[in-house]
């Protein structure tokens, strides 16, 4: 999976022999440099993760205290009892398999659709469908609003959920990696009978996992990090809040008092599923995204 | 390819089947509500009521936004904070994603592959707690930034706190957390670029930089095309920080299109007049993508 992405990047670029010499120093700067990175990039979810084991005091010293002189989990456990932190993680969970499993069934059957069957408009309707992936949500938002509403499902799961099943990334994404499954097998299912359906989901899912990985844990993470839609269409409906409106809400319990690491506490869990999927499946992640051809 | 495709006319109902519901969601809940934007910005409209309840203004909406009153005035601050939070959000990210794609792609470093991850991760996480860690990053008084600056003999900074820092802090968060994902892409730019035009360069004499400038750079130009129309869609996203910390202060410093269309459209339920906002952006979005695109073939030409 990821042999393309590592392959190449360990190709080496043609140097002039000279240079070979200066290969050691070069090599450390370069490790120096990638590790100062890193550690600038990881600093703030790894100050969010050290303010949340802090005493509240702490937490509100001037200057900062950087290590917490004996780390604690007690802001863990209050955190869930003020902002139901269970409910929360619940209705997230739903809110992102409900979308991630909708969009992965439609997308890999109008994906196949785009990509092995020929029909007049085709390539239009695809375009336009495309051109949707550009489109800020903030310019449907509004009748969108009332649309859900005039269906009865503000204030409810179903209606965070509905409209976030309509996906052109997914369609995109599959498309572009069922057009490069072999026509042969396609047809051969044909002759022995099968149906169209049977054949996206026996045939041509299995040939395309990387794919169905990557939209997986895409569109689990998009909707579990989601934030504008569920705070518009919940109204204020907290028993159905995902996580990071819970975590909004925590923010305003704490304004003005010393709860600092109770926020961060609750900062890290919402954090934690979508940063743990993403480490353990990076690799086949990022060169998916690589290959996909979404870099133009 | 084409050979043993399906010709259209046969399996016509297998093909509906297989396009009805991923294209039917798209066009109930993106097309049809384009359309209701556009449709909603020539009424005036409250967003409580049914969209039948619509009344027709013309363009009364649009000479709002253009007009002397705080309407106009609010959305057009709004539409520079925008703008500025944009500019200055391609302008870093690209450079430096396109800098850090070339030391994760072309060096031998150890570490390239953490490197790409741990810079990709804040591209994963939820913006809401990002924008929470932030506001206390940049606290002036418990914060690690200001102490850090002060270690170094820098002049400290407000931040989020003063109308004249507030949105670039903004831009900083927005880097921090947006560069990964484009450093993959320009990585993705990097891997297709043939070995072999490296060799003939360095053949012609050509030294790193020069072949960095000439080839690499000229070469990864779709890329980077790709990467400022994603950036600046990107940019025009902007919500969450200013939704929950600044609510568009100091004074309307941070006060950015997203969180203003919807503050106008949703909270004071102003339905035809946050459309017309909505379709200023959607234009103005359009028209940008297009000179950036014309930009780029022109100079491709000879």
């Amino acid at each position: 999976m990821s042999g393309a992405a590592v392959s190449t990047a360990t190709r080496p670029i043609a140097l002039p022999r000279p240079r070979r010499r200066r290969d050691a120093p070069t090599q450390i700067a370069l490790a120096g440099l990638v590790i100062a990175i890193g550690l600038a990039a990881a600093f703030p979810l790894a100050w969010m993760a050290l303010s949340s084991l802090k005493t509240p005091s702490e937490t509100m010293q001037t200057p900062p205290v950087w290590w917490p002189a004996t780390p604690s989990l007690d802001a863990y456990s209050k955190v869930a009892n003020v902002i139901e932190a269970g409910r929360s993680f619940l209705n997230s969970a739903i809110i992102a398999s409900a979308a991630t499993l909708g969009i992965l069934v439609t997308s890999l059957m109008a994906g196949y659709a785009f990509a092995k069957h020929q029909f007049r408009g085709r390539d239009a309707l695809f375009a336009v469908i495309v051109a949707t992936m550009f489109l800020p949500p903030i310019v449907t938002l509004i009748p969108l609003y009332r649309m859900v509403g005039s269906l009865g499902l503000d204030g409810s799961l179903l209606g965070v959920i509905l409209p976030n099943l309509a996906n052109a990334f997914g369609i995109f994404l599959m498309r572009q990696f069922i057009a490069g499954v072999p026509n042969e097998l396609i047809e051969a299912a044909r002759i022995d009978g099968a149906s169209e359906l049977r054949i996206v989901f026996g045939i041509v899912a299995p040939n395309v996992l990387p794919a169905i990985a990557t939209l997986a844990i895409f569109a689990f993470c998009y909707h579990w990090n989601s934030y504008l839609w569920p705070l518009t269409i919940l109204q204020g409906n907290g028993d159905a809040y995902p996580i990071v409106l819970s975590l909004s809400r925590l923010l305003s319990y704490n304004r003005g008092a010393m709860n600092t690491n109770l926020v961060m506490a609750g900062a890290t869990l919402a954090v934690l599923p979508p940063l743990l999927l993403f480490i353990a499946l990076q690799r086949a992640f990022i060169s998916s995204i690589i290959q996909s051809g979404l870099n133009g | 390819m084409s050979r043993v495709m399906i010709r259209s006319g046969a399996f016509l109902l297998p093909r509906i089947a297989l396009l009805a519901p991923g294209v039917g969601l798209i066009a109930a809940f993106m097309f049809a509500p384009i359309l209701l934007t556009v449709w909603l910005s020539f009424h005036a409209w409250s967003t409580q009521t049914p969209f039948s309840a619509a009344r027709f203004v013309g363009l009364a909406n649009f000479a709002d936004l253009f007009g002397p009153t705080s309407v106009g005035r609010d959305f057009r601050g709004a539409f520079a904070n925008t703008a500025l939070y944009a500019i200055l959000s391609i302008a870093l990210i690209l450079p430096l994603s396109a800098a850090l794609g070339v030391l994760i792609h072309q060096s031998r470093a150890i570490g390239r592959n953490a490197l790409r991850a741990v810079l990709f991760s804040t591209y994963m996480v939820p913006s809401i707690a990002v924008a929470l860690v932030w506001s206390k990053l940049y606290s002036p008084t418990e914060g690690p930034y200001d102490q850090m600056l002060a270690w170094l003999g820098l002049p400290t900074s407000d931040w989020l706190s003063s109308p004249n820092t507030a949105l670039v802090s903004l831009v900083l968060l927005n880097v921090w957390q947006q560069t990964g994902y484009f450093t993959v892409l320009a990585v993705a730019g990097l891997t297709q670029i043939p070995t072999t035009v490296y060799e003939a360069a360095t053949l012609d004499g050509a030294n790193r930089w020069q072949a960095f400038g000439h080839v690499t750079l000229p070469l990864l130009r779709r890329t980077l095309l790709f990467s400022s129309v994603i950036a600046l869609i990107n940019a025009v996203q902007v919500f969450e920080p200013v939704a929950l910390i600044t609510q568009g202060g100091p004074v309307g410093a941070t006060n950015v299109l997203t969180y203003h269309i919807r503050r106008v459209g949703v909270e004071r339920a102003q339905g035809g007049l946050g459309s017309a906002m909505a379709v200023m952006l959607l234009l103005t979005l359009i028209a940008t993508v297009a000179v950036l695109f014309a930009a780029a073939r022109e100079r491709r030409g000879p």
